[in-house]
């Protein structure tokens, strides 16, 4: 296929962590809020006058400094941004929001502020600690609002005097949903039989509206969404198409492995995929419910997170893999971890049983390093393995 | 800054009995139990051996019931209970006086609250006993969970499954939970979780958990993986008919605004309770709990004030068992444990008065912090006997200070739910692993200044996502402060990733190499108990 005008573009933008649009913004005179999770709502931290970034760590090699101060026995996600922390590659953040869901990554915000890694010289700048629901309940929908309130909105408008007014919100849910609105458009190609988009470049549209300040992202989105209406797929014959399910893949090799294994990447269910994350949230005027509300209602209640623990929810993410996966036309799941990822070890087990038992799906459960180059051979022989079974499968007519 | 240094005491009293012990422990490399008990002079030999009689007893009438000799048939971690005699001697090696008979009588009402448990599991199971009617009010719940949402419950019995079947049984038998995390890994679990629920879901996979009850309270206990081991197990339980309710508790449970979202949550598992088993809540037992829950947060403080001093009583493995099983086994709901509380709190101001000592000299005073390896806890028995170095509390014992409302009141009426919501947060073990680095780190130093420790045995489980994300702060900290930060790594309940002398060995070198001390008792710096129960 021809290459996406701005694709270049989006992949160097990805190969730093303090990238060109964060200067820009910066240059703007904007706030940046660092964040180190899904279920924080990214609404509230993209406010007029600010922008949120969420930390990754691009081409990470060694860990040495981080896993001094967290072992070699945490998940290599943590281990990497505390690294890049501390070698001061999100020094353009005015504050960091986590979010007190899986512990190592609330232990990797604890030791950034605990090393003053990221407030040097900045008097304003400050360390918040959220607590998640546990449960998408109306309970957990309360928690939400009083966490955001004193942990985001807070602490925004009384260091930066950020308008944190339910105009303010509202306008920038508008732009939240504009760009996701344009990302949910442009992956909805994934689900043509000769897609014209590949589960690559699909990512690194995606990755990219988490990672750099989303409204210098819309003009160059917008012309991708048109460009791809008339893009001429080019008719390969991949020989699976797969969804990817687990936890965070901020690394576009991983990706690309897949791909280049003649896999079609046709669905994102992970941390950094489009799937819920790029999920306009719908606002409902006659609900009665202020925009706040209603915002803090969507991550309580629209979240996939593995962390989420009331049963409905359990057997629920099954199901909207399922739904995906059939959506998408994939012939096979691969459920994928960080490894030392507690959550979505327990996950991926009960995910990829399911998964096959419940649904009929070839499963493929890997775990992977953070940075894919570190393992890239045993996870292509992996894929490879799990293609082939996949396309034994369809030879022996689906037994 | 220059280490600290505790004072040294000589015990000016000669031990009775023996003086050294590792000439007990078996060299055939075979054999499961010490070749001989140990003597203790006359006095101390004949309470001890009373005290095994009044264990046998318990054995005895437990098995005497047609349904608990089944449940030996049924299920295969009932064989660790063979282990129960030898499991005391491991607790009481050296001890004489007063420490001897606190760690009687604090470990014997463990034995027989356990084995309560165990008879009531099995006369519900539908696997033995299978009485239909008992099971109607019989609330599971889980192991490291606090059972405060169960206080107000007079005829509803909370059944702490996994407490029988993984929690002591390790204690009783090293190799009592690899079996059921190699079933959890040939499902599909990877390796590097931790191994307590770990093994908890081997159990459920394995059809290897008593089932019975009307429901199942699940609670987000210690750890990311035991929360998210609830998910199967709770699948496990649908398939069985058995409903379950998941009860939140907030993480970060120390601060103000996610008090409410706790209470909320105990209120509505206690609806969910009242709903299932059809009884209705009590206040009056409500607060009767309350106060016993009380009585025994008091009781600790004072247990702490004495250990405080040159002459702790109440220390060791013994002591955290004991709180563990009172405070979230029980939390107040058994008439039982008062009793037994002044029973030890009359021995304790006694030793304390008579200054007597469980070793011939104390050199260290040492705070245990991180998570015990559950089938080497007796250790810090060993570490007096063999470097003279005093466990003065541990991590798991270090749980809640505060009084909550024992008065019926309307007002107290809604504020204990909001107690019961902080007992649950507060949960022990949970309480430091999470909650924000303070209540681990920080305040782990204050207890150090408390305690008057020069050292702190660093119990580093590696599948402890939460107190190894601390190390580097462990360790930078301890040396501003002058407190030696002894690392000990193990893997909890699974001796074939660190075998209980390499536990050892790591304390050995550190006061060996470090430190450059002699043991007090150079027979037992290496045992071969690598085959023993």
């Amino acid at each position: 296929m021809k290459d996406l005008k701005y694709l270049m573009y989006f992949e160097d933008l990805l190969q730093s962590a303090h990238n060109e649009l964060i200067r820009q913004a910066k240059d703007e005179g904007r706030i940046c809020a660092a964040f180190t999770c899904e279920n924080l709502p990214e609404p509230l931290m993209n406010l007029p006058g600010m922008f949120s970034v969420r930390l990754f760590a691009p081409h990470t090699t060694s860990t040495d400094m981080a896993s001094y101060y967290m072992t070699s026995l945490l998940c290599e996600t943590s281990r990497a941004l505390l690294e890049r922390s501390i070698e001061g590659g999100f020094n353009y953040a005015d504050c960091l929001i986590a979010a007190d869901g899986c512990t190592m990554m609330n232990r990797a915000a604890e030791n950034m502020a605990l090393l003053h890694t990221m407030d040097e010289g900045k008097p304003e700048f400050f360390y918040e600690f959220m607590e998640i629901p546990l449960k998408a309940d109306e309970n957990g929908l309360e928690l939400l609002k009083l966490q955001c309130r004193n942990h985001i909105l807070g602490p925004l408008h009384e260091k930066y005097g950020i308008d944190v007014s339910d105009e303010a919100i509202r306008k920038a849910v508008e732009e939240h949903n504009h760009v996701c609105r344009l990302i949910r458009e442009i992956g909805d190609f994934r689900r043509e039989d000769d897609p014209r988009i590949t589960g690559y470049e699909f990512h690194i549209l995606t990755l990219a509206t988490y990672v750099a300040p989303k409204y210098l992202l819309i003009d160059k989105l917008e012309e991708t969404l048109e460009e791809l209406k008339t893009r001429k797929p080019d008719g390969k014959k991949w020989r699976a198409r797969v969804a990817v399910v687990g936890s965070e893949i901020d690394d576009t090799g991983m990706i690309k492995l897949i791909e280049d294994c003649d896999t079609y990447v046709c669905a994102d269910r992970f941390c950094f995929g489009s799937m819920p994350g790029r999920d306009p949230i719908v606002i409902d005027e006659d609900s009665g419910e202020d925009i706040f509300t209603q915002v803090c209602r969507h991550y309580t209640m629209q979240g996939q997170c593995p962390r989420v623990m009331n049963m409905e929810k359990v057997y629920g993410r099954k199901q909207y893999i399922n739904d995906i996966a059939k959506e998408y036309k994939a012939d096979g799941i691969i459920y994928e971890q960080i490894k030392f990822c507690d959550p979505w070890a327990y996950e991926r087990m009960m995910g990829s049983v399911m998964l096959r038992d419940n649904y009929g799906f070839p499963v493929l459960s890997v775990d992977r390093p953070y940075n894919i180059e570190s393992g890239a051979g045993q996870m292509r022989t992996r894929v490879q393995a799990f293609v082939e079974s996949i396309e034994i499968k369809k030879l022996q007519g689906g037994k | 800054m220059a280490f600290r240094k505790a004072k040294k005491i000589i015990n000016p009293r000669r031990r009775k009995g023996e003086q050294t012990f590792g000439h007990l422990y078996p060299t055939d490399g075979k054999s499961k139990v010490l070749k001989r008990r140990e003597w203790k002079g006359v006095k101390d030999t004949f309470y001890d051996y009373t005290r095994w009689l009044y264990i046998m007893s318990i054995l005895a009438k437990f098995v005497a019931k047609p349904r608990n000799v089944k449940a030996m048939f049924r299920y295969r971690w009932m064989a660790n209970y063979l282990a129960v005699p030898h499991m005391m001697d491991k607790f009481t090696l050296g001890l004489r006086d007063e420490p001897l008979r606190i760690t009687h009588i604090a470990m014997n009402f463990v034995i027989k609250d356990i084995a309560g448990l165990m008879d009531d599991t099995f006369r519900g199971d539908r696997n033995t006993g299978n009485d239909e009617e008992f099971s109607r009010h019989c609330v599971l719940t889980d192991e490291n969970g606090m059972t405060a949402f169960m206080m107000g419950f007079d005829e509803t019995k909370a059944i702490l499954r996994e407490i029988p079947t993984m929690f002591v049984a390790n204690l009783l038998t090293q190799h009592s939970a690899e079996h059921y995390i190699d079933v959890a890994q040939e499902y599909g679990l990877p390796g590097d979780v931790c191994p307590m629920p770990e093994t908890e879901l081997g159990l459920s996979i394995d059809d290897d958990l008593p089932v019975l009850g009307c429901c199942a309270v699940q609670i987000n206990t210690t750890c990311d993986g035991s929360m998210m081991g609830n998910g199967l197990i709770a699948k496990r339980l649908d398939e069985e008919g058995i409903p379950t309710y998941q009860l939140a508790a907030p993480i970060r449970h120390r601060e103000d605004d996610v008090q409410e979202y706790a209470a909320k949550e105990i209120k509505a598992a206690i609806k969910f309770t009242e709903e299932m088993s059809g009884e209705k809540w009590n206040w009056k037992r409500y607060f009767e709990c309350a106060d016993r829950v009380n009585n025994t947060t008091r009781n600790r403080l004072e247990w702490l004030d004495v250990n405080s001093t040159d002459y702790p009583q109440f220390v060791g493995a013994v002591f955290s068992l004991y709180n563990d099983t009172n405070y979230l086994g029980n939390c107040g709901r058994s008439p039982d444990f008062p009793p037994i509380d002044r029973k030890i709190m009359k021995l304790v101001h006694q030793g304390y008065k008579r200054k007597t000592m469980m070793a011939p000299e104390y050199r260290h005073r040492c705070i245990v912090w991180g998570v015990q390896p559950q089938y080497n806890i007796h250790m810090l028995t060993w570490m007096i006997n063999c470097w003279g170095v005093l466990p003065l509390t541990d991590m798991l014992s270090m749980v809640n200070t505060r009084i909550i409302a024992d008065e019926d009141t309307a007002e107290n009426r809604e504020q204990a739910y909001y107690d019961m919501g902080w007992l649950n947060e507060n949960m022990i073990m949970r309480n430091r692993t999470h909650g924000g680095y303070k209540v681990l780190v920080d305040e782990l130093w204050e207890f150090c200044e408390v305690m008057n420790a020069d050292m702190v045995m660093m119990w580093e489980h590696m599948s402890c996502k939460a107190l190894v994300g601390m190390h580097g702060m462990f360790e930078e900290q301890g040396r501003e402060r002058g407190i030696h930060v002894v690392w000990v790594s193990h893997d909890l309940c699974d001796p074939r990733i660190t075998s209980r002398q390499s536990i050892r060995d790591q304390f050995n070198q550190y006061m060996r190499t470090v430190l450059r001390e002699e043991p007090l008792d150079p027979t037992i710096e290496n045992i071969p108990d690598d085959t023993m129960w």
